[in-house]
């Protein structure tokens, strides 16, 4: 018996093993095998006539500029803002938070376009900047892509160093000032300092988001000819020759080589400071303005995040009210046709009911998968489950148009002679969204896991009551809130995806992010505006809801913590609420 | 060069942390201020330090005004250093980095960069750092960061050393160990160190004054022998000297202990005591015994520390605390008299 139940055991681990192979690895495998394929047998051949090519070389250069320059612009921003609201005396704290925010849960194809909306050629800033005899601006150049992609970073640098910003104890800067240093000095030389690490790992993601960035290349590049790595693969992948496949792989290999670099070049910087911050977030103001000043940045503030949210928001808003893209805003020309459309039209209803769909199924798979890893890894440290969790951050590193290939590469025949046939059906999709997104929740669930304290399992298993009673009674209700909060960002993820569905989707499994891009490219930018306006809507709809619920419950717990009830069941109160 | 605290008030949204605070430090003093959390203590010394501004009073080092109604000095420009219950050392910063900070400063500009260098290394040196130098605060133990603490206070020469509880994240043993390098500071310093800690006996053993607060405000303030010896409040003859409340009458200067024919004689009792009907009594000063005449009272509790033993025990006036040498032993249950070590006799 004890042979049988071992022999079951270890057939179970590699089983595990393999799936994990197929699932995470052998996609990667696959797209580096392919890179190399070329007409007589495997070689560099492909790599060799993409160097040659100038245009390989014009979109590798223009890939580097973007992404550095747009991680300057989120990273110079992102620390300014971070030190703005953890520092100052700000008032509306909250609401400037959210305002910084933006970018994060609105997509960033919608962002491209509300900014080439305000900045078209016939539009009012240009049309004024041209009448005082101003150069005009023009979204569609490489500068106009590295904006919008750095705008959209922002809130990866700000978040990172907010948080590290309100761990610095207080005393440190106290003991700075005592020793004859004023405030600014200290922060300089101190704080600064000491978010270095947080500062240089947000950069970083900012700069991978800013590599892997498909859709502000794909709106504002592609026609106006301007080509990066991404929007490359694309191109060479839809064009169907003999070797495109090739071509694209080896591209994409090359995509992989410079955000691997980057991530190697944090590990050489960064001087691993010791583990000396205090472990509560502190809130205390350490800055003090003057009333004058502190106005002064008030308004300044929001007047910059003002026009970056809302201005931009509403004027495509507006423009998708126009009955002709560009027209003057006058009453004989609004009308609510593009909205009749978008909510008439089989193929945006389609659309629509397919991304729901997948961001359904994506999301409660990866509860269900990335919590049941969770909890193996927190309370069984199993090592398998650790090295999946390596290999499916794999998947989520290499950008997303890389990950496309590699999908279509490997399902199309995961094992030789066998061909499922769900290239080209919705299937294909959800595999591709959970090989992306699976790590969020298994991060996400692993410190939820980490929150609530060993015993309190071990006191239901002391009372004699089963697994199941365990699960109902203790697990579920405490892990509900913070899994859901990393779900909803799958979820909002996968409902305005765009990379990978630009390279997996077929006619009838399109999705939103797909639909307003197909608009957007055969130049019916005020259908796209029409759309994106009701996706926005959607959004802040559904994060309202999420965020007005999750604060009841705040409410609610904090009331039970002043009664008693639950004080030793939490442990922190981690999970952002 | 004395620093004088002019009806410091410290008003907190509705709640006040210093209730009218008036006091005069001179040069060189070793000032602690002793109470339990929340009694003010970190609030006065972070208004001294100039991390708060006071609501209301004067804060001024001779004629020089720290804080008042029109100016607040900020900290970096005040003559002082600070150690920190936290250490607050830099996690990023090696030792000598750290000691070599403050004389970076504009405060230091008047020195040359070998006096500089000179300072820096004498600092490092008397605080026995030198093998350390190099170290970052991580791969320091408990005691040597609080060296380091103390060296980049000390290097700048500040006319006043402010400290906060510095000692209460270290070990028993450690404590008494490093309160004689402060004591060593101090003397070699000369300056004035305001010494900010909830623990008596680091106040008793260090200061030449210590203040007593309680809810934001001076309870008294003396020196050791005073504030043990002749606390002037209940309050300081309990948390001080952990004095047992015997409740009875004053009559001219004698005191009557109630329910028994005892006479206790008056030994510079503060008029507080006389009027309450009390007679402090703390718990060295009582002996038990089998017989004689005492106090009546039932041992509940014995803790044998080695060096003495502390009884807890019960009688017809509440609740006392005697420590007695080890000689005797008493068992819980037992039936003892307490007697007055120094009045023996005295009462019949």
């Amino acid at each position: 018996m004890d042979i049988l139940r071992k022999g079951w055991q270890k057939s179970k681990t590699s089983l595990f093993y393999a799936a994990i192979f197929m699932i995470f690895v052998a996609p990667i495998i696959r797209l580096l095998v392919m890179s190399l394929k070329g007409p007589d047998g495997y070689s560099l051949q492909n790599y060799y006539i993409l160097l040659q090519d100038a245009r390989t070389l014009e979109a590798i250069v223009n890939t580097v500029i973007i992404a550095l320059g747009s991680t300057v612009i989120a990273a110079v921003v992102g620390v300014l803002m971070a030190l703005a609201v953890a520092y100052t005396n700000l008032r509306h704290k909250r609401l400037m938070e959210m305002m910084v925010l933006m970018p994060f849960i609105i997509p960033s194809y919608i962002i491209t376009l509300s900014w080439s909306g305000l900045l078209t050629k016939r539009g009012l800033v240009n049309q004024f900047l041209e009448s005082h005899g101003l150069a005009a601006i023009d979204m569609y150049t490489t500068g106009g892509i590295l904006l919008v992609i750095g705008i959209c970073n922002i809130p990866i640098v700000y978040l990172s160093v907010v948080h590290m910003l309100r761990k610095i104890p207080l005393d440190m800067e106290w003991a700075s000032r005592a020793c004859g240093f004023t405030i600014w000095q200290t922060l300089w030389k101190i704080d600064l300092k000491e978010a270095l690490p947080a500062i240089m790992s947000g950069s970083l993601l900012a700069f991978l988001s800013a590599i892997d960035n498909f859709s502000v290349p794909a709106f504002l590049g592609i026609s106006s000819g301007i080509p990066v790595l991404s929007t490359y693969i694309y191109e060479k992948a839809i064009s169907f020759g003999p070797d495109s496949f090739p071509l694209a792989a080896s591209l994409s290999v090359i995509l992989s080589v410079i955000a691997i670099t980057g991530t190697l070049i944090e590990a050489l910087v960064i001087r691993k400071g010791g583990a000396m911050e205090s472990i509560k977030d502190d809130y205390a103001v350490r800055i003090y303005l003057q009333k004058g000043r502190r106005r002064l940045l008030e308004w300044g503030l929001f007047l910059l995040w003002g026009l970056i949210n809302l201005v931009l928001l509403a004027a495509m808003i507006s423009s998708a009210f126009l009955k002709n893209y560009g027209l003057a805003m006058t009453r004989a020309n609004l009308s609510l046709q593009h909205f009749s459309f978008v909510f008439t039209n089989t193929g945006v209803l389609s659309a629509i009911r397919n991304s729901i769909l997948l961001a359904v199924i994506t999301c409660v798979i990866c509860i269900l998968v990335g919590t049941a890893m969770a909890y193996l890894k927190v309370r069984r440290n199993s090592r398998a489950v650790a090295l999946a969790e390596k290999c499916a951050s794999l998947t989520y590193a290499i950008p997303g148009i890389v990950l496309a290939l590699a999908m279509i590469f490997h399902w199309t025949e995961p094992l030789p002679g066998v061909k499922p046939g769900i290239y080209g059906t919705i299937n294909i999709l959800i595999i591709a969204y959970i090989t992306r997104y699976l790590i969020l929740q298994i991060k996400g669930s692993t410190t939820a896991l980490l929150s609530v304290n060993p015993e309190l399992e071990e006191a239901v298993r002391v009372s004699g009551r089963s697994k199941w009673t365990l699960w109902r009674t203790v697990m579920i209700p405490l892990l509900t809130r913070p899994v859901l909060s990393s779900a909803f960002l799958i979820f909002v993820s996968a409902l305005t995806e765009l990379t990978l569905s630009s390279m997996l989707a077929s006619a009838g499994t399109k999705t939103i992010g797909l639909t307003i891009f197909n608009f957007q490219q055969a130049g019916d930018y005020s259908l796209s505006a029409a759309m994106s306006t009701v996706i926005v809507i959607l959004i802040l709809a559904g994060y309202s809801l999420v965020h007005f619920k999750a604060s009841e419950r705040k409410e609610k717990k904090e009331h039970e913590f002043v009664s008693g009830t639950r004080k030793s069941a939490v442990r922190t109160d981690a999970g952002p609420s | 060069m004395s620093l004088y605290l002019e009806h410091v008030s410290q008003q907190f949204g509705q709640t006040p942390a210093l209730r009218d605070i008036t006091l005069e430090i001179k040069k060189g003093e070793f000032i602690a201020i002793l109470g339990p959390s929340g009694c003010g203590k970190t609030t006065l010394l972070r208004a001294i330090g100039g991390f708060i501004k006071p609501t209301e009073g004067t804060i001024r080092l001779d004629e020089t005004i720290y804080s008042d109604g029109h100016t607040m000095v900020p900290v970096e420009a005040r003559d002082l250093g600070m150690v920190f219950q936290s250490f607050a050392l830099w996690p990023h910063m090696t030792v000598e980095e750290h000691v070599r900070f403050p004389m970076e400063s504009k405060r230091q500009k008047h020195l040359s960069a070998e006096e500089k260098r000179r300072a820096v290394e004498q600092a490092i040196a008397n605080m026995g750092l030198l093998p350390y130098a190099k170290r970052l605060p991580g791969e320091l133990s408990g005691g040597q960061r609080q060296r380091v603490a103390l060296a980049r206070a000390i290097v700048g020469k500040p006319s006043i050393l402010l400290m906060d509880e510095p000692l209460s994240a270290l070990d028993a043993e450690l404590k008494i160990s490093m309160r004689r390098e402060i004591q060593d500071i101090h003397s070699q310093t000369g300056a004035t160190i305001i010494y900010v800690t909830h623990d008596q006996s680091e106040a008793l053993a260090m200061a030449d004054r210590i203040i007593v607060m309680k809810n934001g405000a001076i309870e008294q303030i003396g020196t050791p022998q005073e504030i043990y010896a002749s606390p002037r409040t209940e309050f300081v003859a309990s948390f001080v000297s952990k004095c047992n409340m015997v409740q009875g009458k004053w009559r001219d200067h004698q005191f009557h202990v109630a329910g028994s024919t005892l006479v206790y004689e008056d030994q510079a009792i503060a008029p507080v005591f006389k009027e309450k009907g009390i007679y402090p009594v703390r718990p060295e000063q009582f002996r038990l015994s089998r017989t004689g005449q005492g106090l009546a009272a039932t041992v509940t509790n014995r803790q044998y520390n080695g060096r003495e033993i502390q009884y807890s025990l019960r009688c017809a006036n509440g609740w006392f605390t005697v420590y007695t040498g080890c000689e005797a032993m008493f068992q819980p249950g037992e039936e003892v008299r307490m007697i007055l070590k120094d009045q023996e006799g005295a009462g019949r």
